[in-house]
């Protein structure tokens, strides 16, 4: 009883191939004298038949050529600005793997937050008492980096991954540039 | 000689528009049903599906080789569909009228695996319990069953560890069995 137990536990990933010689060889061998077992065997297989069924089945409607031609003319779309913008900067911050551009840009916000309680209204602002406070947060991997201008009560809130490689890759932006 | 995903992602990167054409023309179909599973209906799931590959295009030149690009090219898909559900939040009827049609559409497949009456009840019953599953249990579902892929690499598609692929493979499929015990 107990071992039914655990094989049902085990049988999905037996059944994908993710366990081990070993481990697959006792499940085979309880599986072989077990009525029980070999029906939940069986129902889970049907149930991932049906599923194949269901989902392959689709994926012939779907002709390559009027899907590559939409492609082509989402690809040959013309671009905004910002959009070149923001693929640069993402690809200023892969070759970087932000390691010095996330300082680099708190140092220039800081200096621009400086610069104007120096000069008071170069910016056309409001000049006495600028005072910027940075934090760096790590957050379950993502690092999050803040910036607090006290005079013009503004935050900036940078995401940023310092992960290795392509990680960056399908993320939909953190957002790309610092967000006011 | 058929050139490799990775060897056709070297000539991408050095400007070759065939060699991203050989690569659409590899996965696009893969692509739409991760992406149909997940989402609610077959025209948002194309559309869906040709993003992908735009935003492909747009950022080969950061991949960089160290995980396989079909991988890669699936995280962008269920990165994008799932945004897509959270921004959309359709009626529900959308997919169940979607996967009706994707059903029928079966029945012109030569190989049938709905051969009797009863597994005919399984495949309607089967839309409603896909339906009611989160998406990111459908994401694991979905992608263990269109390309069979190791709990290793779903991980990696998902961002989650391979712990995390297995619980949420053995729960949906409880979920799911749960559902059609009548049929199976
Ligand atoms: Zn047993």
């Amino acid at each position: 009883m107990k071992d039914c137990e655990n094989i049902s536990e085990s049988m999905g990933r037996w059944l994908d191939g993710e366990l081990s010689p070993a481990e697959s060889e006792s499940i085979r061998a309880h599986v072989a004298q077990c009525a029980a077992c070999r029906e939940a065997q069986r129902k889970l297989e049907k149930l991932q038949l049906a599923l194949e069924g269901a989902l392959m089945a689709e994926s012939k409607s779907i002709e390559f050529e009027p899907f590559w031609r939409a492609v082509q003319l989402r690809i040959a779309e013309k671009r905004t600005w910002y959009e070149d913008a923001l693929d640069w900067s993402r690809g200023l911050f892969t070759a970087s793997r932000a390691a010095w551009a996330i300082p680099a840009l708190i140092a220039l916000l800081l200096a621009v937050a400086s610069l104007e309680s120096y000069f008071p209204g170069w910016r056309g602002g409001a000049g006495r008492n600028a005072f910027a406070a940075v934090d760096s947060i790590d957050a379950h991997g993502r690092n999050v980096a803040l910036l607090r201008e006290y005079d013009s009560k503004t935050t900036v809130i940078w995401l940023y991954e310092d992960q290795e490689g392509e990680n960056e890759t399908a993320e939909e932006p953190p957002p790309p540039g610092p967000a006011f | 000689m058929e050139l490799s995903d990775r060897e056709l992602v070297q000539k991408c990167q050095t400007g070759e528009m065939s060699a991203f054409e050989e690569l659409v023309s590899r996965y696009h179909q893969k692509v739409y049903m991760v992406i149909l599973g997940l989402l609610r209906n077959r025209e948002d799931a194309l559309e869906v599906a040709q993003e992908t590959f735009f935003r492909a295009y747009r950022k080969i030149n950061s991949f960089q080789g160290g995980s396989s690009f079909y991988t890669w090219i699936y995280r962008i898909a269920v990165n994008l569909a799932i945004d897509a559900q959270r921004r959309q939040k359709r009626n529900p009827l959308d997919f169940r009228e979607s996967m009706d049609g994707l059903l029928e559409s079966q029945d012109e497949v030569a190989r049938d695996p709905f051969a009797d009456v009863h597994d005919k009840e399984l495949r309607q019953n089967l839309t409603n319990a896909i339906n009611d599953l989160t998406p990111e249990h459908k994401a694991v579902i979905v992608l263990r069953t269109i390309e069979g892929l190791s709990y290793k690499d779903i991980g990696e598609i998902l961002g989650c560890s391979e712990g995390t692929v297995m619980s949420r493979l053995h729960y949906a499929r409880k979920k799911l069995q749960d559902k059609l015990s009548a049929f199976l």
